[in-house]
Formats: structure tokens, sequence, C-alpha cells
């Protein structure tokens, strides 16, 4: 039995409508990192609530929604093993998110349910701000908003898109608001951080390295880093980006040593110097990219004994870093007995053949410098190949490179090198980052991926430090000279498996011209808009206000947002517009477009004698238009057939064509 | 039933030449249920016009010659006492009929005028106690002379109010004259016209006068008129709600003729003019009712819109 308050609480129809699209609006971001089997509950809660409101179901009771509430947060226990941790927690709350649906008999309980939904939206920036994923979630907040206009009306409401033009004019209404606090709202330090969602990060330098590991990154075309030189781009085969270094071998993989966090570097500067700034992608690491020797002022960065620069914190969100190198400085050019022994670390046994080539090399080249070149022109003249799909290798993984399969990329040439030269008693090690990266010219950056990530070679010498080189180029020198790509135009196992891959399109110019500009325009998304933090803001804000006093910050913020509320509120009143009837509006508006063509209705003139006395000198195709609208308004005004302010409008306009 | 009307229109014009607007007008007094008052100098066709009217409506016509020894029982019937049956029999004055011209009512005393007032708003008589209802349509067409001619009494403001319009035929142009002289005698050709209008669809049309629909924004345009003839610093006073009413009422009957179920402003300022005209009177005009002046000013400057 339904009483009349229930027929007045219930869920209007549009509504109901509108929920649903906003449902499906907010859960589609998330899909990408929520368990699939979601889809199926929201699918069935949607279809069911349908039918509820079609009284050909019953809302489930309290033993249906309690078996649906456990069963769902199992599920979500079994497929992310666990409930605590963002993914978890937000698997969670869209399937709370889906399961209220339900329990909405009420407009309260849509109301519930429409807050939810925005809060979920705002859950989805954790897991993905670019510009794309920020301007999609204007549709969900869209969608909700038209719903809670829908949730006013009344259950008898016959038009679906007027909450959505209410809703939108609501949120153009918003955003002069939105841009204020934006730019105004003081940025807290957050009073505790969220762990990083799991699929975030997986791409990326780890600490170790064993051939295999960078292929897989060879695969990936997501963003590494970008970076913005204060002069002239340097050449790309300059572009050497250095993350770390993996002094210690174990036999298969190369790893990073705890030693050097400690010691201070030595390193003198030399020659010309480069300044650029970087915005990096999430890394979930601490480490990040500079060109050798890099340094920066920032307080929480600092150069480590390897000449890497590191981060106090792991880079868990974008972030940006000023940083300025001396590509010819001199490194390190004393190095303690200890320390050298660290460069010099073999495993006791194994890769026996290439300990022995070694040996013969060092019999052969007494200089070291000699050696290195003879090393390099190995690589160059036998018959190695770079592949990205190199041969599984065994036990002795240097020997079976070396000197049987001939195949592998930096890595296996890097340790390879590495190894040979600790054997013949040359301190190396291998240096892990990025190479090269594409120029953007629109932007004047330079976009390093994934597929970037590279390993080269250092070797020490007594008095002249720490030099580079790297045993790829010599193997691939069109790896070093025009990137990944270009060396690997055969293999077409590259972006194969992502058809949609833009890379893959890069032969077509205009695809490529788009590609840069969209770039471009990402790369001023993370700069001006996510990366307007806490410093950024000082200074903007230094800038135009002279000092930043938090007292005046606040002042100006409540007086700005009075003053645009205010503004809105005039635009949409119009108090000066002393003609309230938007009939009369209209006709004024028609009045005005007429009088500058010549043709002034007097003041006493009714409409028909106005158009008797003008239609001769309309023109004729005017002269429908002109009667068109009179008798619209004729019809609207004196014949009561209904006020339509759209057909007068359509009219009118028709009459300025 | 609307081209029964332009039928009947078209067979006045027949015989009144040259006047279709002030027939037209005419006619719509006649649907607003309103009386009229036609003002010119003798001879100008008032009496054929109402003859006219009378015979192709198919109405019963009555004739008052009004004269300064008129008596109202002249008009409105007397009771005779008859011998036999030793009662008094109420003989009907000429104002049982259904059209009724008060022939040049400005000859007649006060007395005699306002013996027609009850008549022409009530739409009954009452003599000697007994109160009577008269037909169903009942018209009056009175015609006066100009009150500037010789032996005439002006009608007072009250009996002025009770017309719906107040019309002035005027001179015929040339062409019209022409053909009237040309032409068979007027006389004659009254008494060759044929109503065309059947009685029930004549009520019935008036029913549907008062049907047609006046929206917000017209009644609007009728009270800025309204206001504009209180406020007007020339007039001495303005239209009262009876006035305001008429003005109405005869908008919708002209919006009727012309086809539409709803009136419009120009239907308003066609009768503007013939319905307010008696009904004001300038600050400064010792006796004359009325300036056309002052009316084309209100239909200028009042906004139509």
């Amino acid at each position: 039995m339904t009483t009349a308050a229930q027929v007045r609480d219930d869920i209007p129809r549009i509504s109901l409508m509108w929920l649903l699209i906003a449902q499906a609006l907010v859960i589609i971001p998330h899909l990408l990192h929520v368990p699939l089997w979601l889809i199926g509950v929201w699918l069935g809660c949607a279809a069911w609530r349908v039918q509820v409101f079609r009284m050909r179901w019953p809302f489930p009771n309290a033993w249906v929604k309690a078996a649906l509430m456990i069963g769902s947060g199992f599920a979500v226990y079994l497929s992310r093993g666990g409930l605590v941790g963002l993914d978890a927690a937000v698997a969670l709350l869209i399937t709370a998110f889906i399961l209220k649906l339900l329990e909405v008999r009420t407009r309260r309980d849509a109301l519930v349910l429409i807050f939810l939904g925005f809060f979920t939206v705002v859950t989805s920036y954790l897991f993905a701000d670019s510009l794309l994923a920020a301007l999609y979630s204007l549709l969900p907040v869209l969608a909700l908003l038209a719903a809670l206009v829908g949730l006013q009306q009344s259950g008898f409401a016959r038009e679906p898109l007027a909450p959505l033009k209410l809703a939108s004019k609501l949120l153009a209404q918003a955003i002069p608001l939105m841009l204020l606090l934006f730019v105004l709202f003081p940025r807290l330090e957050p009073l505790w951080s969220l762990p990083q969602p799991k699929d975030k990060g997986t791409t990326g330098l780890s600490s170790s390295m064993t051939p295999g590991d960078l292929a897989e990154l060879g695969q990936s075309a997501a963003l590494a880093f970008r970076a913005r030189f204060d002069g002239a781009i340097p050449a790309q085969s300059q572009l050497y980006w250095r993350a770390l270094t993996l002094p210690n071998f174990d036999g298969r993989s190369w790893s990073i040593s705890e030693r050097f966090e400690r010691s201070e570097p030595q390193w003198q500067a030399q020659g010309e110097s480069i300044s650029y700034s970087i915005i990096m992608q999430p890394s979930t690491q601490p480490w990040l990219f500079s060109l050798d020797v890099g340094s920066s002022e920032q307080e929480d960065i600092r150069l480590m004994s390897d000449f890497r620069l590191q981060r106090r914190t792991p880079v868990n969100r974008t972030y940006q870093y000023q940083a300025t190198s001396w590509p010819q400085a001199l490194r390190q050019p004393q190095l303690n007995q200890r320390q050298q022994q660290e460069f010099l670390q073999l495993p006791r046994t194994g890769n026996q053949q290439t300990r022995d080539w070694a040996q013969r090399l060092r019999g052969q080249y007494h200089d070291d410098d000699a050696l290195v070149s003879a090393l390099l022109r190995h690589f160059n003249q036998e018959l190695y190949h770079y592949t990205l799909k190199p041969p599984l290798l065994g036990r002795d993984s240097v020997d079976e490179f070396l000197f049987s399969s001939l195949r592998g990329f930096c890595a296996h040439y890097a340790g390879a090198m590495v190894f040979t030269l600790r054997a013949a008693g040359i301190p190396a090690r291998v240096v892990a980052g990025y190479q090269g990266g594409e120029i953007n010219q629109a932007g004047q950056f330079v976009q390093v991926r994934q597929f970037d990530a590279h390993a080269w070679v250092e070797y020490w010498q007594r008095g002249q430090g720490w030099r580079s080189v790297d045993p790829t180029f010599e193997v691939a020198p069109e790896r070093i000279e025009r990137g990944l790509q270009e060396a690997l135009q055969d293999e077409s196992e590259l972006f194969q498996g992502d058809i949609f891959s833009p890379l893959r399109y890069q032969h077509i110019a205009w695809v490529n011209q788009l590609r840069m500009s969209w770039e471009n325009l990402n790369h001023s998304w993370q700069t001006k808009i996510l990366g307007y933090q806490r410093d950024s803001q000082q200074a903007w804000l230094k800038q135009w206000f002279g000092k930043v006093d938090w007292q005046v910050l606040g002042l100006t913020l409540v007086a700005s947002a009075a003053l645009i509320i205010a503004l809105i509120v005039l635009w949409m009143f119009k108090p000066w517009q002393r003609q309230t009837d938007p009939v009369q509006r209209v006709l004024n508006h028609f009045q005005r477009v007429l009088r500058r063509r010549g043709f002034k209705r007097e003041t006493g003139e009714g409409l028909r004698d106005f158009y008797q006395r003008i239609h001769q000198q309309l023109p004729q195709s005017q002269q429908q238009a002109v009667r068109v609208f009179i008798e619209t308004y004729e019809q609207q005004q004196y014949a009561e057939q209904g006020q339509d302010l759209a057909t007068l409008r359509r009219a009118l306009a028709q009459v300025k064509k | 039933m609307r081209t029964q009307l332009e039928a009947c229109i078209h067979a006045v014009n027949q015989v009144i030449l040259g006047k279709e607007h002030a027939v037209r007008l005419a006619m719509t007094c006649l649907l607003a249920r309103g009386h009229l008052l036609i003002e010119d100098l003798p001879g100008m066709g008032k009496t054929t016009l109402s003859h006219a009217l009378a015979q192709v409506l198919g109405l019963s016509y009555q004739r008052i010659q009004f004269t300064s020894d008129l008596l109202p029982g002249d008009i409105l019937g007397t009771s005779v006492f008859d011998r036999e049956t030793g009662q008094f029999i109420f003989h009907p004055g000429p104002v049982f009929t259904e059209l009724l011209l008060a022939d040049e009512i400005n000859r007649a005393t006060p007395k005699s005028q306002s013996a027609l007032l009850e008549a022409m708003e009530e739409g009954q008589v009452t003599i000697e106690g007994a109160t009577r209802p008269l037909p169903e349509p009942f018209f009056v067409i009175a015609t006066q002379n100009p009150v500037s001619q010789g032996g005439t009494f002006n009608l007072p403001e009250s009996q002025l109010d009770r017309f719906l319009m107040r019309l002035s035929l005027g001179y015929p142009s040339a062409a019209a004259e022409r053909q009237l002289l040309q032409g068979a005698a007027r006389r004659q050709l009254l008494t060759q016209l044929q109503p065309l209008i059947e009685r029930a669809d004549l009520l019935a049309a008036q029913q549907q006068v008062s049907d047609v629909r006046a929206s917000e924004a017209l009644i609007s345009y009728i009270l800025r008129l309204v206001e504009a003839t209180r406020t007007h610093a020339q007039l001495a006073f303005g239209l009262s709600p009876r006035g305001s009413l008429a003005l109405l009422a005869a908008a919708k009957a002209w919006a009727f003729l012309a086809g539409r179920d709803y009136v419009i402003p120009e239907d308003v300022q066609v009768v503007l003019p013939v319905v307010v005209g008696h009904r004001l009177r300038e600050q400064n005009s010792a006796s004359g009712v009325g300036s056309s002046a002052v009316v084309q000013s209100l239909l200028t400057d009042v906004p139509a819109l």
C-alpha cells in the first residue's frame, strides 16, 4: 500500500535515470583498478532498482541485503587480498556505492547516494591525475548534479534533459569560484600520507637489473619524466639521464649498494653547466633523474656519493624539481682501497671464459683506456646484435652472451662490459637510467618514456675519476642517436600490444604533430596546474600581492568569492532590465533588430499594424521571418496558446539572419 | 456564422454606400450587446442604416421619433381601462421590440430620454410597479443631431455612458454619392432586403463574442489606456469601469468579426475612438463631449505592447 506521502517522497523517474547514468560514469574510470566482477554487480543492482521502480520487484529485504553486503565484502577481500590499502578501500567504496542503490527508497536516500558519488569521483584522482581524467570527471559530476536537480522535480516531470541543462548552468557558474579557490586556497600539507595504489610505479627502474628487466620497460610507452631546458636542448646522444648505479653483481643481477648513502661525493665543476627542470611521474622510488653531474638547490634533494640525485622521500606523486648539471665535471678523482675493492667485486666463480678473455686483454693492453677502447671496438666489430628479444641465458650468462648468443640489449652489453673490466682489474660499475627522449619542438621539452630506459658503463681511473662509456652505442649507434624506436624498426613487436598507441603511427606526420601538441598540453597541465603547489603558489602570490600574509589571503579569498557570487546573481537576475517578462524581453530584442535596420515601431502601434506599415520595404526573405515572429508572438501573448520561449527565440533567430 | 454576418454587412453596404467601416462598427456594437448612438447631421443616412440593420438581421423593428413633447408613456406603453373586462390592460409601447430606433433622441426632454435608461441597461422596463422583460436581443440605435443645432437637449452623461459606441457617418465620398444619386431609391432598396441570419445564430454569435479570449497582456493594454484617460491633463475625467468593460466588449466583437478568437491591441485601437469618444470630456470644453484629438493621442502615446 502506498500512501500519498510515500508517492510524494518517491524518487522521480528522471532523477533515477540520471542517478543510474551518473553511477555508470562514476564507476567507469575506476574499472582500470577495481575487480571486474563489480560491473556485473552494478548491472544487477541497476536492473533490480529499475524493476523496483516499475513495481515489478520488491526492494530486497534485510536478509538479502546482509547477504549481498557480506558477499561483496568477501569478494573484495578475495580479489584484493585484504581489506586494507587504497585499492581494496576504493573497491569497497564502489561496492557500497553500488549496493546502496538497492536501498534508495526516498529522496533522502538518493541524496546520500549522490553525495557518495561525488566522493567516489574524488577518489578517482588518486589513480589518475592527467588532463583527460580531470576533464572526464566533469561528466559524472554533471550527471550527479542532474540527478540532484531531478530529485527536486515532481514525479510527473517529462523533460529528461531539463535537469541536465540546469546542471550545466550550475557547473558553469561554479567555474569562476573553482578558479578562485584553485589560485588562492592555501595548499595544506596532508596530515597523513595515503598509501599508493598498487598499479602505480610498477613500471620504472628498479633497484636491481637482471638482463630481461629492461626489456619489459622497453615495451612500455608510459611516461617517465619530462625535462625542460633553460637553454638549448643538448643533442640526443648527450642525454644520459642517470638514475642510480648498480655496483653489486651476484652472478646474475646487478644491484645497488647501500653504502653510498652515507659518504659525500667528491667532484669539481668544470666546463659549462646546463639548467633544466624535470617533472617526473610517480615512481615510488626516491631517486631522481639528472644529467651528469647534477645538483639541485631544493632542500629535500641531495647528491649521493654515486652522483645520483635523491629525494628524502619516495616520489609518490608527480614531482617537479630544478637541477643544474656540469657534464664535464671531474668526478671522484681519488678512491680509497676499500672503495676500489668494491668496484672490482665479482662472484668468486662463474663466467670463467670471460675472466680468461679479460686477462688476455690485460696482457695485450697495459693502459686502461686502451683496454676500454679495445673492448668497445670488440662490441663494434664482432657480430653483436641489438634486440629486445634476446635468447634466455643460462648459468654463466656473461659467457653465453659474449661468446655464443651475441644478442642482447643495453643491460647485456653494460653488464658484460663491467664484468670484463672488473675481471681485468679496472674499477667499474653499471649505471641505470634513461637515454635520450623525444624532443617536443612545440613545447621545447624532452619527453622520456619508460622504453628509453638504458644502462651504460662507468670505469674509474686514478686522477681522472669516473668516465662514462656506452657499449650499446658501439653495437647500435642509432639507439643512442635517434632513440629506441629507430633502432628497433625491424622488430615489429614494439608497441604491438597497443594498437591505439599513437607511437605506432609516428610515420604519419599529422598524427605525430597531433601527438606532440597533446604532449605539450599535458606538459602544461603538469607544470601549471598539478605543479601549482605550495611553493609556486607562494611565489605567484608574492609576485602579485607583494607579501603573503595568510590573513590577507583569507580576506581576499572571501571577498573575491563574494564578488563572484554577486556577479553571478546580478547576471542571473539582471535588475537593470526593467522588463521582467521574458516574452517582452524577446520582443524588445526583436524591435532592436528591426530598429537597426531602420524600422521603428511606434509606441502605440500594434505589431500587425507595424508589419502592415513596413512589410513593403522589407526584403522578401525577411518578410516571412518577421511575419512568423509576429504571429508567434501574437499566438503566445494574446491567443494564450501557452508560452514557449524557445519557439519565440527561434523565430527571432530567423529574423536576425 | 461569421460568413452570415459578413453577408449581412455586405447587404447593408449595398444600401449605405461608402460607409463600410461605420457599418462594420455598428455590427460590432450589436454583437457586443451594446447600444449605438449615431450622431450626425440630418439626412446622412442614420435612419436608413438602422433600418437596414434590422432588416438583414431579421429583427422586429420599431421607431420612435423623439420630439420635445414626447412622454415616457409614449415609449414604454400605458395601461388602458378595458370597459368590457373592467380591468386595466397594458398596451406595450414601441420599446417592446428587438431593434428600437430612437430618432433624434436629443430633441426630447430629459424626462423622456431617461425613460429609455432602464430599458437600455437592464433589458427590462418597469411600468406602474410591474417589471416587464424586453425581448432578446434588444438593441437601441439612437440618432441625434449635433448639439449645436437648435431645439435640442444634451444627453446627460449617465445616458451617454449607456451607449457602447457613438458613431458618426459623415459625408459620403464623391464616388459613393454619385452612385447614390444614380441608383434606385433607398427606401425601395430597404424593402428588398431579406433577413440573412437566424435569430438563434445571432444570439449564438453574441455568446461566442463574449467567449473571445482577452489575454493578460491585452487586459494590461486596456488598463494602460484607461489609466491614461484618468491621468490625462486635458481630460476633465477619465473612463469609468463601465467604459473599460465596454472597450473590452467592443474589441472582442471586432476580433470576432475579424475571424479571431482572441483580442489583439489592434482590435482595441479600432474601437477605441467610437467607444470612449462620448465618455470623455475635455477640460476646457464648455459643452462639447469628447475629443477626437485626445483619443488620437491615446492611440499614439500609450504603449501598445
